[in-house]
């Protein structure tokens, strides 16, 4: 045969071969059914609802988890793929911020610990069974407390039966129960109060009854106790007219929504306060009066003095003091940054007094309903352990729920003293820095995988219960203390930690509470009234300590909180930095936020480097330059830094997280970092915010609309949406919300550096004057006369009979041409397949395809919500009602900023909204005609 | 020599061309008729047994789905019935293993992913089950009827005045 022919004959042969391998498979896909079915009502296509509790941050909202029917990777079972604010619960009403949305992927985490792990001779962790696990731990425990060491329980923040059963578990073993740790511990607040009125607690704060509030630092959309029930309480207020002075030397989402954000100097919130106090008692606008000798010894500061140490404008603070004294209920909150300084207790003893002093302890200021945080200690008492550990006096230490490697200060050094103890136990979900330092590491269930109560606040019982079979072999830390009770042979009434909660729950609850908790999730128990009383003799020596205030020299490093991962906990949850950072929009990467001037010194742009020495401590990152921030100031997110530049308060045991001595010089390097905002936040007069436009002229006669379509007619269904500017305080709850209800990927740094971020919502912060920013929400507007629709080649895009600007996946061809027509960058292009990494994938939400590489996507208005509501109406004979589609922006949204529904129902909540004054919408010059109806801001006048 | 090597290439060229046939029809069939772990036969549970479809189906009047019975369902009957049957004993096999059975789909929307479909809309409109999915009731072994493609889900909707806008599907 010659070559030719050879050739011909493989080609023939290898292609058959081919032929013959190919399409065994295919089109035979699996369909397993359940081999015994699962009691609750639940079947693919109606998923179940489980009330349970958020636990991603000490807050503890109430949540309902969306439990899906669904199969997964050749398995059939029930996931949970979303979480949903507890309608009508005390803290939270239905709303969840954007970690409690993104807090799933904690439950499909790839770092889940799934099995025991202890450490062997070489120090690697091997696998173990539980009761090999027990038997170290119940060994070590004996012959430590044989030795005379100290065996030591510390945790987070626990409540509820959890909190009685670890005490009982220690008095049992004989082993210390330390106060609990948390970054966030309210350590000076606690002080003061505990000094003033001799309760050591952070009161409930009573926005919703306020019509006047002034915040000192106290960053309550973010971190602050509990940042959705305060979000939710400034709505209800907010209607009301709630007027809102905010101080804070750098710049925090809480700060720009406000009334007045006024920048005051780094530390000299006690002299606005000593000045108010004295005035308020001058002008006689108080309640209680105070012994003149209590009085006499809070320092007397001269006006020039306040106003030249705060920075303040005379103006300015006299438009304060009026708007205090002119208020029926006025509220007073320090917290966080003005109470985490050098005079940060004496800031808090004051806010204290004045609340005393002007009545507010009796109504907005409820200490019968505390956030409770009574056993949750402070700084001082992680000294005594970190003292203990390094004189080796430490035998077993148990961590729970706590991370204190990441987020304590620098200076304690806790990784290294860690090593001390004889044997660390650490019980986490995830590994993190602690855990992996520890000896036995013993792995919990998630809280959507186990049962469980809490207390968020005095007053509030909330259920945890499981929403779907444990994943791994892990068990709650209820059942381990139970079990290790057991295997130490101490008397035990069961195992069985469900049990045991019932147990308990039958004690403390009425059968009818019983069924109530079933029923709802939780419970409101009644609270006994408490008057607070001042402590004079306390509070006078106290004030008789001489203290030396002192104006702040050279630039200030303040490390503040974040809002996407707490106290660095969240940040493990991918979402969480895929979701940019509100005011930077910085998504991906870490940098430090200058103000203007020094930017100008040092002469940097945007993601240039810094190097800031502060002490021993050197920090190099790049900047962000924020134009609100005043000058000589730094800030840096303390979930950023690998190793905490704090120092600790010995009055409060606080830690102070305003610096000062820091040195800053540009090191030359570039790192470009992800700015999602396209234009740095300017409106470049295009009008976006209603302000500018109106002041702008009428934008409507000079442009001539251009009509892409002719007019659409709407039969029963105009599918709309209102969003008031006013109430939305840019959280971005709303954005994350919608990723994981849209199944929206995840691209990492590299894409969002080429602006290719996939949010179908997000917050456009823009810059309104020299003082503060407003938020927009932007998403796809729907458009009545869409630019988008006439360039698609192949009818991917079009427009649907109830107005939704459609698009059609498996339709699209890739052009890109309707993105590139879009006024309002809506349109996200997968570039890229980008699925969730195993077993993340779990979260996938079956009701929503997932997309794949060269395929355009965008807001669809949740439309499998609008599906499903109007399947049910179909069933019931009627048209949907108002209220009965809301989607998942608008569910999660502390203060119902955003409103769905049929604009063509002329009762609806949208219609209305959409027909008010304050109602524009964005580029409306454009002819685009959009459904999304914004209402503008009031300008802030008088107040 | 030469003439031998085109016979071969011709035969070889032919027996490609008969696999193709064969491979293609049978892969057809495959599709039309996956291979299932137990012989299942709608026939007889339908046509002499008498059940109804719902009796298995329970979802189909009130989700998406239509359901698959679980394997406790099946072994209400086959506890007792038919015991001594060798396609049962495979049943009572992965009952007492503990394993669901690994039904191969029949019925199969071509772009799942991106397409929604609701039995129930469709039962409570008065579609027959048989318009999709045939005559079961002659079926001791099930074959898919219909391609399920969008031209004829469209055809269908607009003849009986469904929306035939794209959402109405299109997810």
């Amino acid at each position: 045969m010659d070559r030719r022919n050879f050739l011909k004959a493989v080609g023939v042969v290898s292609g058959t071969a081919v032929l013959t391998s190919c399409g065994v498979d295919k089109g035979t896909e699996k369909i397993i059914p359940y081999l015994i079915p699962p009691e609750e009502d639940v079947y693919p296509g109606k998923p179940l609802l489980v009330s349970s509790t958020c636990t991603e941050c000490p807050a503890n909202c109430g949540v309902q988890v969306k439990v899906h029917d669904k199969m997964y990777r050749g398995e059939r079972g029930l996931f949970p793929t979303k979480l949903e604010g507890l309608s009508g619960h005390p803290v939270n009403d239905g709303a969840l911020c954007m970690r409690g949305q993104a807090s799933l992927m904690r439950l499909y985490h790839p770092d889940r610990i799934k099995r025991p792990l202890v450490r062997d001779a070489s120090g690697n962790f091997r696998v173990a069974t539980w009761q090999e696990a027990y038997q170290k731990i119940r060994d070590s425990l004996e012959s430590n407390r044989k030795a005379g060491r100290k065996n030591i329980y510390l945790s987070g923040k626990t409540t509820a039966t959890l909190a009685q059963l670890i005490a009982d578990f220690c008095r049992q073993l004989g082993i210390e129960r330390v106060p609990e740790y948390e970054a966030f511990s309210h350590a000076a607040v606690k002080e003061a109060n505990r000094l003033l009125f001799g309760r050591r607690e952070v009161p409930h704060y009573r926005i919703q009854a306020a019509d006047f509030l002034l915040t000192l630092g106290a960053d309550i959309f973010e971190t602050f106790l509990s940042p959705v029930n305060l979000a939710v309480q400034f709505a209800r207020a907010r209607e009301r007219g709630l007027v809102w002075f905010h101080l804070e030397p750098h710049v925090s989402l809480t700060g720009v929504q406000t009334t007045r954000r006024l920048s005051i100097k780094p530390k000299s919130e006690i002299y606005l306060l000593a000045y108010l106090f004295h005035w308020l008692i001058a002008k006689g606008a108080v309640k209680y009066r105070l012994p003149a000798e209590v009085s006499q010894a809070v320092p007397y500061f001269h006006r020039d003095e306040v106003l030249q140490e705060t920075g303040l404008s005379g103006a300015k603070l006299d438009e304060l003091l009026e708007a205090f004294r002119r208020a029926e209920n006025p509220l007073l909150i320090a917290g966080n940054v003005a109470t985490a300084q050098e005079w940060g207790l004496e800031v808090a003893v004051l806010a204290g007094l004045i609340q005393w002093m002007t009545g507010m302890t009796d109504s907005v200021v409820d200490f019968s309903r505390a956030e409770d945080a009574s056993a949750v200690g402070d700084l001082r008492d992680v000294q005594r352990l970190v003292n203990l550990l390094s004189r080796n006096q430490v035998g077993v230490l148990f961590l729970a729920r706590t991370n204190p490697v990441q987020t304590l200060p620098r200076e304690l050094e806790f990784g290294q003293r860690l090593h001390g103890a004889n044997l660390v136990v650490g019980l986490s979900d995830v590994l993190d820095d602690t855990v992996r330092q520890c000896d036995v590491i013993l792995p919990l269930s998630h809280t959507l995988e186990a049962w469980g109560d809490s207390e968020p606040r005095r007053g509030v019982f909330n259920l945890i219960q499981p929403a779907m079979e444990k994943q791994y072999d892990t068990r709650s830390e209820g059942e381990i203390l139970l079990q290790l009770l057991e295997a130490a042979g101490k008397p035990v009434p069961t195992t069985d930690y469900h049990q045991y909660l019932i147990g308990q729950w039958n004690q403390r609850f009425s059968p009818e509470q019983m069924a109530e908790l079933q029923e709802n999730g939780f419970l409101e128990l009644p609270v006994k009234a408490v008057k607070v009383k001042l402590n004079f003799p306390a509070l006078r020596a106290f004030l008789r300590k001489p203290r030396k205030f002192r104006p702040v020299e050279g630039p200030v490093l303040v490390v503040t909180p974040s809002i996407r991962s707490y106290d660095g906990r969240s940040r493990l949850l991918p979402l969480m930095e895929e979701i940019p950072d509100p005011l930077s929009t910085i998504s991906y990467g870490e940098w430090i936020t200058v103000s203007e001037n020094l930017a100008e010194n040092l002469q940097l742009k945007n993601g240039d480097e810094i190097e800031v020495v502060l002490e021993e401590m050197v920090l190099r990152k790049p900047v962000f330059i924020q134009k609100l921030m005043p000058t000589n100031l730094l800030a840096i997110q303390r979930d950023l830094l690998e190793e905490l530049p704090l120092t600790i308060d010995p009055n409060s045991g606080e830690a102070i997280i305003v610096r000062e001595g820091v040195r800053v010089q540009r090191t030359g390097k570039h790192i470009p970092l992800p700015v999602l905002a396209g234009s740095m936040s300017g409106q470049e007069g295009r009008g976006i915010l209603p302000e500018e436009m109106h002041h702008g002229g009428d934008h409507e006669s000079e442009h001539e609309k251009i009509a892409n379509n002719p007019p659409h007619e709407h039969k029963d269904y105009r599918w709309g949406m209102a969003v008031d500017l006013e109430s939305c305080i840019g959280c971005n709850a709303c954005s994350a919300a919608c990723y994981v209800e849209n199944n929206i990927p995840l691209v990492g740094a590299e894409e969002h550096l080429k602006g290719r971020e996939m949010s179908w919502i997000r917050i456009e912060p823009y810059y309104v004057g020299e003082e503060t920013m407003e938020f927009l929400p932007m998403m796809c507007q729907q458009c009545d006369n869409a630019p988008c629709e006439p360039v698609c080649p192949v009818y991917a895009a079009y427009h649907n009979p109830e107005g939704l600007n459609a698009q059609v996946y498996n339709r699209c061809v890739g052009t890109r041409y309707c993105s590139n027509n879009c006024p309002y960058k809506v349109r996200r292009f997968n570039w890229f397949d980008h699925r969730l990494p195993e077993p993340l994938d779990k979260m996938y939400n079956p009701e929503v395809s997932v997309r794949e590489r060269g395929v355009m996507e965008k807001c669809t208005f949740c439309i499998q919500r609008i599906r499903s509501a109007k399947d049910t109406a179909r069933d019931e004979g009627r048209k949907v009602a108002d209220g009965e589609v809301v989607p998942a922006c608008a569910q999660t949204c502390p203060t119902n900023a955003i409103v769905f529904g049929n604009l063509l129902d002329k009762n609806s909540a949208v219609y209305k909204l959409a027909h008010s004054s304050r109602q524009y919408r964005v580029l409306e010059e454009l002819g685009t005609e959009p459904a999304v109806h914004y209402l503008g801001k009031e300008p802030k006048g008088e107040v | 020599m030469r003439i031998i090597g085109k016979v071969i290439i011709a035969s070889l060229f032919l027996l490609f061309v008969g696999l193709v046939v064969l491979k293609g029809y049978s892969w057809q069939q495959n599709r039309k008729t996956p291979p299932q772990p137990i012989q299942f036969s709608h026939e007889i549970h339908v046509k002499k047994v008498g059940l109804s479809c719902q009796f298995c189906h329970t979802t189909v009047e009130k989700s998406t789905f239509a359901g698959i019975p679980s394997l406790q369902k099946c072994m209400t009957c086959h506890e007792k019935v038919a015991t001594d049957r060798p396609e049962i004993q495979k049943l009572t096999r992965f009952w007492k293993d503990g394993t669901p059975i690994p039904w191969n789909r029949v019925y199969r929307i071509p772009v799942r992913n991106h397409v929604y479909f609701s039995h129930k809309r469709h039962v409570k409109a008065g579609v027959e089950c048989a318009t999709c999915h045939g005559n079961v009731e002659v079926m001791p072994v099930m074959k898919r009827q219909r391609e399920l493609q969008m031209g004829w889900c469209v055809s269908c909707h607009r003849a009986n005045n469904a929306p035939d806008d794209c959402l109405t599907c299109h997810k």
